[in-house]
């Protein structure tokens, strides 16, 4: 991994954002269930749940304000909790819907590509190397 | 779920080099073994939730943990700075035994809270900050769990 904080500049940086949101939407849902992490967070690290959520949801908007309006648009229509936008695909299997993709669509996603999605479930997707 | 069984030695560094509290989490996610793309989604990742507060539970000890789709399955390290470090723990006392944790987004065996809890239950046992500054070797870590969180 290299020392700076950017992303690897072989990443399209549209689906660099999806994955952080992804990620931020999955530490959001968890602090909103009782037998989910906000009692683990309370207890062991002092955290106080509802101001967490707060600081997560912030932080989803803001970067959701930095999707393309047609990713921004597609992003909205995958899933209504979007917890699956984003998928990775290993060894040619989306694990979104454990279909096979076709291999002509899991070349490298780089800035000068489009983003891809699975043609099958619809995810965006991402290649595991 | 054993401890033991989340670890192997590969996922074990007793002399991490890192000086800041950015370096230490990119050198944490480094024993994870991931490629780089996720590497970088897994540092941001981290870093958002050192944002909510520290994990740096006091007596040394600091549990950095997320959720984050570029795992599938939990995944744990351990990582031991000898001299301590500055990890904004809630006492402000320097950290010297790091545990990562990193799950899924979503788990059919839900084993992320409770191995998060367990981590923090061993490492907040008096006896275990001078056993794991003991540690010669990454089996002897591995040895410990399984006596001390079988
Ligand atoms: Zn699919």
């Amino acid at each position: 991994m290299n020392s700076s904080t950017s992303p690897p500049d072989t990443m399209h940086p549209q689906l660099m954002l999806l994955m952080e949101l992804q990620d931020l939407r999955s530490q959001y849902r968890e602090l909103e269930q009782d037998e989910g992490a906000a009692p683990v967070e309370e207890e062991h690290f002092h955290i106080d749940p509802a101001e967490a959520r707060e600081q997560l949801q912030a932080k989803v908007s803001e970067l959701e304000e930095r999707l393309d309006p047609q990713v921004r648009a597609r992003y909205e229509r995958i899933s209504p909790q979007r917890d699956r936008v984003v998928v990775p695909v290993i060894n040619g299997v989306c694990y979104g819907c454990f279909v096979s993709i076709a291999t002509a669509t899991v070349g490298d996603q780089d800035v000068h590509q489009e983003l891809q999605s699975c043609e099958n479930c619809g995810s965006f997707i991402y290649v595991v190397s | 779920m054993k401890l033991r069984k989340l670890f192997t030695p590969e996922s074990v560094e007793l002399n991490l080099s890192s000086e800041s509290k950015d370096e230490v989490l990119k050198e944490l996610i480094q024993l994870l073994g991931l490629d780089e793309k996720s590497e970088a989604i897994l540092f941001k990742t981290l870093k958002r939730r050192e944002n909510l507060g520290s994990t740096g539970i006091g007596k040394g000890i600091a549990i950095p943990h997320c959720r984050s789709l570029v795992v599938n399955e939990l995944r744990l390290a351990y990582g031991r700075k000898p001299e301590g470090m500055d990890f904004q723990a809630i006492d402000d006392e320097p950290v010297h035994n790091l545990f990562l944790i990193v799950a899924p987004p979503l788990e059919v065996s839900n084993q992320y809270l409770p191995v998060l809890g367990k981590i923090a239950q061993f490492a907040k046992d008096p006896e275990i900050p001078a056993k794991l500054e003991e540690i010669q070797k990454p089996e002897e870590f591995l040895a410990l769990l399984e006596e001390r969180a079988p």
